[in-house]
């Protein structure tokens, strides 16, 4: 146990430091809550475009299958140097709890057929398929970065929370009331030393006086 | 012309092409060295052994189609070269040439390196490889250009025209818009005589004419383009699909009634596609559709009268789906994607 000077004004501390920690701990566990609800409602939006997600990835991965199969892979690359872009992407932060969330900002990545870079007399709509089923996949990734980040900040911060509230629980909390209780116990004992102390004086002083002769 | 000798040759190479029985020999192959070793037993054996030789794997047959596809039709120009055939069996090639042409273009605007282009590249047009060496050496899209109009090659001409448009926008679609208008309207022009030879490429010409302006109906109607945009996909010269016709197809909003317009044509086959299949607004169903009903219209042809030009351009356009079939199966084969699929991936078996 850590070194305390059992007196009233540390008793007085340790009582204020148990309340403050108290408080602390029950103001973590209703953040933690709020995060954790938070928490779920992400995690349901994404595990829907995770689901999501699958599904376009392998209907692409099938078109672009057939797109290799009846147009010839090197038909698919000649079309890839037309449609070669870069995205753009406008990364922003906001708050859930104190916690920093990005939001993307992000124009949608699919394209029309008039806007791929190529002429679409020359190039079969198996390749326009399978280009607008990875459009979709890449707008769909990019969402899940956002809602993804989020969630794994979210749950880096439910994480911390939970090991902060532990802590105040089962050491910081327990330690400060043993404490506490310490500084009472050694108050008692040395106020009953101290009774005692005062009573055997008495006794002594009774004694001595009894013992002297009338005057 | 005497089409006696060249097409009793061509009906020599028609008669190795496969049959039922040799899809099925491959078929049923369970990998691609399996099926590679059954590919040595055909006449794709030559370029089967330069490819593996490069390459392997998927990649090795990828390259010996392609190079078996060269070689045949290197071979049949060589055949009618010189004959009056040749004009039009150069039209049926000639969309390689737009299409290495439109590729050079594609890899000069984002900086691609010359071997990055080249890899993309089937020589099976006109222009040989040695042609394309040359303009995949030229910096840029205006010096391909310029090279081509040096040439006097006849592709120069509507390149040369856009080129300024071109560099006004930096849009890669104006010169590509340009070449295929041009390649049909060449087509057309070179067919465009009275003659049993020139009726029968002409019709097929502006039958390909029309399924290419219903796949762009079938794209702008998904899409939503505006028709100030879409009149541009329009392709002049169809058999069936004028530009009324296209532009009330455009017009009626969603496909089902855009396809009724196909009725009383040869492609109201369309419209009575499974519910689903136009519900799903896939184009690949649709262009599925639309080039069976082509290739096999076109290698009908061979069956035409046995001395005119239709059995050169039947053979073409057999050689061209029995490539494609063959990289239907060693790619779902290398997929893993099961017979019952495969089988229904193929095109006019």
């Amino acid at each position: 146990m850590e070194q305390v000077n059992p007196t009233r004004m540390e008793m007085i501390r340790k009582r204020a430091q148990i309340k403050l920690a108290e408080q602390g701990r029950d103001l973590l566990r209703e953040k933690m809550d709020a995060l954790i609800q938070e928490f779920f409602r992400i995690m349901e939006s994404v595990s829907d475009s995770r689901e999501r997600l699958e599904r376009i990835a392998d209907s692409a991965y099938r078109s672009l299958l057939i797109a290799q199969a009846v147009d010839d892979p090197v038909t698919l690359k000649s079309a890839s140097f037309a449609t070669k872009r870069h995205i753009a992407l406008d990364i922003r932060g906001k708050n859930v709890m104190g916690v920093p969330v990005p939001i993307i900002e992000r124009e949608r990545f699919s394209l029309t057929v008039m806007d791929r870079g190529y002429s679409p007399i020359g190039v079969s709509g198996r390749i326009d398929e399978a280009t607008e089923k990875f459009e979709s996949e890449i707008d769909l990734i990019i969402a899940l970065a956002e809602t993804e980040t989020a969630l794994r900040r979210l749950g880096e911060e439910i994480q911390m929370n939970r090991r902060r509230v532990n802590a105040l629980e089962q050491v910081l909390i327990p330690e400060l009331k043993r404490q506490a209780k310490y500084i009472k116990i050694t108050i008692e004992e040395r106020e009953r030393e101290d009774l005692y102390r005062l009573k055997k004086v008495k006794r002594i002083l009774q004694k001595k006086r009894s013992a002297q002769p009338a005057e | 012309m005497d089409y006696g000798y060249i097409n009793a040759r061509i009906r020599g190479m028609h008669s190795r092409l496969f049959d039922r029985k040799a899809y099925d020999a491959l078929i049923i192959r369970q990998d691609i060295p399996s099926i590679i070793t059954e590919l040595e037993k055909t006449p794709y054996k030559k370029e089967i052994e330069e490819a593996n030789i490069l390459y392997s794997g998927i990649t090795a047959i990828e390259y010996a189609l392609r190079k078996n596809l060269v070689n045949t039709y290197r071979k049949i120009l060589g055949l009618v070269q010189g004959e009056l055939a040749e004009k039009y069996i150069v039209i049926f090639l000639n969309r390689w040439d737009v299409q290495n042409i439109k590729t050079i273009l594609r890899g000069k605007k984002i900086h691609a390196s010359q071997d990055e282009i080249k890899e993309c590249l089937i020589p099976a047009g006109e222009l040989d490889e040695a042609t394309l060496n040359e303009l995949l050496k030229q910096p840029d899209v205006r010096a391909v250009v310029d090279l081509l109009a040096t040439w006097e090659q006849p592709y120069a001409l509507p390149l040369t025209d856009y080129i300024d448009e071109y560099s006004e926008n930096r849009d890669l679609v104006i010169l590509e818009y340009a070449l295929d208008k041009y390649y049909y309207q060449k087509a057309l022009e070179a067919a465009k005589g009275k003659s049993t030879e020139e009726k029968i490429v002409r019709r097929l010409i502006r039958r390909e004419i029309d399924a290419n302006n219903i796949k762009s109906v079938i794209r702008i109607i998904n899409d939503n383009v505006d028709w100030d945009d879409a009149k541009n996909l329009f392709l002049e010269g169809g058999l069936r699909i004028d530009l009324e016709r296209f532009e009330k197809m455009i017009e009626s909003g969603n496909l089902e009634s855009a396809l009724k317009y196909l009725d009383g044509t040869p492609y109201y086959f369309l419209s009575y596609l499974p519910p689903e299949a136009l519900a799903s607004g896939r184009i690949s169903v649709f262009e599925k559709e639309l080039d069976s009903y082509i290739i096999s219209n076109n290698t009908g042809t061979f069956r035409l009268d046995p001395l005119s030009i239709g059995v050169i351009i039947g053979y073409i356009w057999a050689k061209y789906s029995e490539i494609i079939n063959i990289r239907i199966i060693a790619r779902c084969k290398h997929a893993g994607v099961s017979d019952e699929d495969l089988e229904a991936e193929l095109i006019h078996v």
